[in-house]
């Protein structure tokens, strides 16, 4: 069986900015495929608890969008790992989109996941990320018709993000065959497929891997960290990568 | 109505994919429900039946006379089943979730009004009802909490965040993202990812609608009033009481003034300030609007003395009407807001809800501005006797705190 890619998720500044980036440095040593950085930021309605209190403590803690930016400049400096950046709208045009989208790719992210910024409600999100060649991710699920899924799949992207289950992050999916018809009706040559939401172990992956090019874990390696002793997250973080990938 | 979901630049529908269908058909339905006469039949056989409409509108002569300016109508709508405008809206959209064959309702509350307007509503209408109510507000209004409980609501506190109203939305659209199939939220306030923010002007437009006929009968050789004047949280209250009139005649009236909760200063987290202050141009919980942020567009807490207009962001439609000069807005201190609902009982026998005693003492303002021989209007959105807890222990602390304990100590009944 092929090894399965893994794009690992982490706040940044969670627990703090520091730890962050050895958690990012563990999840690569673990033998994730990429990185979803997500930049925290104050109402993410579209995560669970686990993730939600991971960016409840980065800001408390007082990590602003610029720091967040210096783990991604830190990560690319030292790995060549593709690094999604991942936040929400607010953080992206509160500073104009251009200039979001430029201090990203400047960071060294290969694309941008911004969940409430969906194409045709993007405000030129899409458009700005294709011409900085950090282009957006849009995250569809299996209930969109098949005239939006086409309205999606035709906006300039690289990559597609399916949310498997109904709802939020951070809760259990099992892989069914709904969701692997799905799976399959999005290859389009030109777009790769990361699907995610609810993966918590091995077999989940392993089921995914025919599927789909790479599986996303967010809350499960989140909450992984939050339970790791003081010091000890990047050693945690490339554990459960690893466990993840069935080692 | 919007121009697909805008108001000039502020509106939209910002949302994840997982609720672009729901809010899709939601949308669908609406618009199809407006033009249902039967639908419509419904809606006025609650509000008559129920709610108890039409609220009176009252000449506050005594108001006026002390005042000492244009004379002073309230617009009793406090006095609707459940204490406040919200059962308007709720009742429309309960009734809208039973056509589309939805039987559980999620909502968020603030100062809890909302909460149990649709708790209510769902009793009525026999729906599941559960209620995200942030644990700061939970604390502050506690009596609403009993009643939601008392018509079966599950009231579930929310910890996350500033345990306020905008966490109680974003427990509200977790929810509803993994729910939609057999759940409507039911928003409460005329913000949001379209269509709430015109659905909700619609089910409140009733209080600007009586209120105008209600004047005119009132005052038949008068023309319009000259001022209306309503306290603006997220909104609803304020969009549906302005309705009639947001369209100007050719001298540019009736003027509508916007007050907003001046809390206790100006600094960023004393207030919930947007249009008059310190607000951004952002995209949050679902819609383009203003909001109170720091520079990164990260979300600030607020403060004000009433839970209903402790919130950071601003109804769509209000911000682009702030911005077009069509509405101007205040901010009213927590102090300002006591002392106008001091005032209005002393003068009037009327207990002002905390938020409608902040349009109050904006009204005063612009009574004594405009002049006598002219007429302004102020909604008194809800009743005051919610916030019991919070006003006698502002205005009597020391008497109201030696009471609280001389009750918790008492015996159990047998």
């Amino acid at each position: 069986m092929k090894d399965p890619r893994i794009v690992a998720h982490l706040v940044a500044g969670y627990p703090s900015v520091d730890a962050s980036k050895e958690v990012a440095r563990g999840l690569i040593d673990g033998g994730a495929f990429a990185l979803e950085i997500q930049i925290p930021f104050s109402d993410p309605t579209a995560d669970g608890p686990a993730i939600e209190e991971a960016c409840r403590v980065a800001l408390e803690r007082g990590c602003s969008v610029k720091e967040a930016l210096g783990v991604v400049r830190e990560i690319r400096r030292e790995s060549d790992v593709p690094i999604f950046l991942m936040s929400y709208a607010n953080l992206v045009v509160a500073p104009g989109i251009d200039r979001f989208v430029r201090s990203a790719r400047d960071a060294g992210a290969t694309g941008l996941i911004v969940p409430d910024l969906s194409p045709g409600s993007d405000d030129g999100l899409y458009l700005a990320a294709d011409d900085a060649r950090c282009r957006a991710v849009p995250v569809v699920v299996p209930w969109i018709t098949k005239e939006r899924r086409s309205e999606v799949l035709d906006a300039p992207i690289d990559w597609v993000y399916v949310a498997l289950r109904r709802g939020i992050t951070g809760t259990y999916t099992d892989l069914g065959p709904e969701q692997e018809v799905f799976l399959s009706s999005l290859r389009t040559p030109g777009v790769s497929v990361m699907a995610g939401f609810g993966i918590q172990r091995a077999q989940q992956v392993a089921a995914l891997v025919p599927h789909a090019d790479a599986a996303v874990v967010g809350s499960e390696i989140v909450r992984a960290v939050a339970n790791a002793p003081a010091g000890g997250e990047g050693e945690a973080a490339r554990r459960i990568v690893e466990s993840l990938r069935g080692l | 109505m919007s121009n697909k979901g805008y108001f000039g630049e502020y509106g939209g529908r910002y949302v994840a994919e997982v609720l672009r269908r729901p809010l899709e058909e939601l949308e669908a339905v609406f618009e199809s429900a407006l033009t249902d006469s039967r639908f419509c039949d419904e809606i006025e056989a609650f509000a008559r039946d129920y709610s108890g409409r039409p609220t009176p509108l009252l000449f506050a002569k005594n108001a006026t006379r002390e005042a000492g300016g244009a004379d002073i109508f309230v617009k009793l709508e406090g006095l609707a089943n459940t204490g406040a405008h919200k059962i308007n809206n709720a009742a429309g959209q309960a009734l809208l979730a039973g056509r589309m064959g939805k039987s559980r309702i999620i909502a968020e509350t603030g100062a809890g009004q909302h909460g149990v307007a649709t708790a209510a509503a769902c009793a009525r209408l026999g729906l599941e009802c559960v209620v995200y109510m942030g644990e700061e507000d939970i604390r502050r209004q506690r009596p609403n909490v009993y009643w939601m409980e008392l018509f079966g609501a599950e009231v579930r506190p929310v910890t996350s965040g500033t345990r306020t109203l905008k966490d109680a939305v974003n427990a509200a659209l977790r929810d509803w993202a993994a729910s939609w199939e057999n759940t409507h939220y039911l928003l409460g306030s005329a913000l949001g990812p379209a269509p709430f923010p015109d659905m909700v002007r619609e089910f409140q437009a009733v209080i600007g609608r009586e209120t105008r006929d209600q004047l005119t009968a009132a005052r038949p050789a008068a023309s319009e009033p000259d001022a209306l004047v309503a306290c603006v949280g997220g909104g609803s209250n304020a969009i549906g009481f302005f309705e009639p009139w947001l369209v100007t005649d050719d001298a540019g009236r009736p003027l509508l003034v916007g007050a907003e909760a001046g809390g206790r200063g100006s600094d960023p987290g004393d207030n919930a300030v947007r249009m008059a202050g310190a607000g951004c141009l952002g995209v949050v919980q679902g819609y383009r609007s203003r909001f109170l942020t720091d520079a990164d567009g990260q979300v600030l807490p607020t403060h004000s003395i009433s839970a209903g207009l402790d919130y950071a962001g601003i109804g769509p439609q209000l911000a682009h009407l702030g911005e077009t000069g069509r509405i101007r807005f205040v901010a009213v201190s927590d102090r300002s807001a006591l002392e106008a609902l001091q005032f209005f009982a002393r003068t009037e026998g009327l207990i002002f809800a905390m938020e409608s005693a902040h349009g109050a003492a904006a009204a005063l303002d612009v009574a004594r501005e405009l002049g006598s021989g002219r007429t302004v209007v102020v909604n008194m959105s809800g009743r005051g006797d919610k916030d019991i807890f919070i006003s006698a222990a502002a205005l009597d602390g020391a008497a109201w705190r030696a009471f609280l304990r001389s009750e918790s100590e008492r015996e159990e009944p047998a």
